[in-house]
This record gives C-alpha cells, structure tokens and sequence, in this order.
C-alpha cells in the first residue's frame, strides 16, 4: 500500500514537472493574430494620445488600428507600415507597424495611400513613433 | 560682373544645401542585442526597432530603445523582463544621448572603417549613467553602419535579480549594437 502511494507522489511529481516545463519554463509566445484586441482605435485618435501623454494605456496591449498608411519602409524580412502625423530629428513621425512575414507580398502589392485595419501588439511610444507590432491585416 | 555673383551666391547656396543635408543620419530599424552569460543559463534577447541619430557634424548621437520590443527566446523570460527586471510599464523606453568624440575623424564622403569613440549617458529603467565605449563606422555608398559591444551592470540601473535566481544571471550584461543609419532627406 505504502509502495503504492510513492509511487502514485512520484507520478504525481513528474507530471507536475512536465507540465511545468512545457507550460510555464517552455510556454509559447503570445499569437497576436489569433488575440482579441483590447482596444479598437484609429490612428489619428492613437497618434494623439500618445503625443497628449495618454497612451500610456495602450502599452503591451493588442490594438485593432484603422488608418491611412501613406508608406512602407520595406527591409529583407521586415515590412513596416508607416502612418506620417509628423515631421522631426529622426525624419517622419507617427505609427509604424510591422507585419507578420506572411503578409509581406500583400503589402507589397498596396497602392499608397491606403485605408487599412490591422491588429498588433503595441510596444509603446518611443518619443518619435508609436511602435506596433506582429501585426495582421484585417482588411 | 553681375554674373559672377550670382554664380558665387549659387555656389554658395548649394554648397550650404549639400553639407546639410547630410548633416543627420538616421535609422529606425537598428538591432541592439543583449547578453547575460550566466553560470546556468545564457540568455540572449534582440530588439531590431531602435531608433538611433548621429549628426555627422557635431558627433550627437542618440538612442531610443523601447523595452517591450526585445524578443526572447523563451516567452516566460521576456515576461520576467517585462515586468520584474526592467519593469516596462513604468519605464518604457531606454535612451542613449551622447557624442562621438572623435566626429572629425570620420569623413562621411570617404568610404571606408573609421574608429570611433563614444560617451554619453544611458538611461534604462529611470536611471540615467555615464557609457564610455569604441565602435566602428563604416561609411559606404548608402551611409554609415556602427557598430559597437559594451557591458553594463545590472546594480547601476537598478535593476534587481531576485535572489533564488541570482545565481542564473550575470551581474554584467553585454550590449552589442549593430545599426544601418541613411541620410535624413530633409
């Protein structure tokens, strides 16, 4: 019997192990294309905020942004959509969100400006830009 | 005689236009890496959406890092980074302002590697202190990459390693700079 209750603590212990290798040590990253959006903005209103001392809110969280994206700054892996509210020491100012690789050759194909919704994470404001990232696009 | 000054004042003007327009630098996509060489365990992150400036002229050159755009390996890591280590809620962004000392050694004009040397004060975490580091330029057709490693102690940020885990990471981290700065058409 007591052989028995070892042995049931030991496999006890060892799932508990594996779970928290795999789930807490290993766990995966967030998928912020399959998250739902805490916050549902424009880019104006986004912009704003953040410039107003506002947006302080929006760090870490996942938007849903709409907007007119006035141009790309395509580099080899990374595509980055840029909304321009902006002009100061490091050049144009406003959203800049860069994409999951899948959506690269959709971007690629837009004709600017372009009226868009996507969905990110959103890293905060760096003084310049507001920062999103991982983004999709919804339409 | 008319004609000759106006060709002076064309001169003149276009020789001003030309040196300022190449007169900023800029990059928003700079990789900045960092790494903790701990007795248990190494732990690397990167952050390729960093904004840095150098002014060609008076050697000013700045950084701007947002911490929630460092990407771990592992999720829990960058989690424990986020909010027990570098607490980016409250402290979002990092930021480098300082000066390339030795500017006038670099001509922007030749291509080539040119040695450089930096000083400024880091602020990460709400606490501001002074770096001191060499870096390379490397001036080509393009503009100017740098590149530069240096190390930082976790204890003159502030930042606290809680002690069950004080023995898996390193008291020192290594910085590794690595950017790819345009001229800001202006």
């Amino acid at each position: 019997m007591i052989k028995k209750i070892i042995l049931a603590i030991l496999i006890l212990g060892i799932l508990g192990a594996l779970y928290g290798w795999f789930f807490v040590y290993n766990k995966p990253h967030t998928n912020f294309e399959k998250s739902k959006p805490d916050f549902e903005v424009t880019a104006t209103g986004l912009y704003n905020d953040y410039v107003s001392g506002k947006g302080n809110r929006y760090n870490g969280k996942v938007l849903k942004l709409t907007g007119t994206v006035k141009k790309t700054d395509d580099g080899d892996t990374l595509v980055t959509l840029v909304f321009v509210f902006n002009e100061g020491m490091f050049g144009d100012e406003g959203i800049r969100c860069t994409l999951l690789p899948k959506y690269n050759p959709q971007i690629r194909k837009l004709t600017l400006p372009a009226t868009i919704t996507l969905k990110g994470f959103c890293a905060g404001y760096n003084g310049t830009d507001v920062v999103l990232e991982q983004c999709s696009l919804l339409k | 005689m008319n004609m000759k000054r106006i060709l002076v004042v064309l001169a003149v003007l276009l020789s001003f236009t030309v040196s300022t327009q190449a007169q900023r630098y800029i990059t928003k996509s700079g990789n900045i890496t960092f790494f903790s060489d701990g007795p248990l365990e190494k732990i690397e992150a990167v952050n390729n959406k960093v904004n840095a400036a150098l002014d060609s002229q008076s050697g000013m050159f700045v950084f701007k890092v947002l911490m929630k755009s460092f990407v771990f390996e592992k999720a829990l890591m960058q989690e424990h980074f986020n909010e027990n280590y570098v607490e980016s809620d409250k402290y979002p962004v990092a930021t480098f302002k300082g000066k390339v000392t030795n500017i006038s050694d670099v001509n922007f004009n030749k291509p080539g590697d040119y040695q450089a040397k930096v000083t400024g004060q880091l602020t990460i975490h709400g606490q501001t202190h002074p770096v001191k580091t060499t870096g390379t330029f490397t001036v080509y057709d393009k503009g100017v990459k740098g590149k530069s490693q240096f190390t930082i102690k976790l204890i003159d940020y502030n930042i606290e390693i809680p002690s069950i885990v004080s023995g898996k990471i390193a008291k020192e981290i290594l910085i590794t700079v690595n950017i790819d700065l345009k001229p800001l058409k202006q």
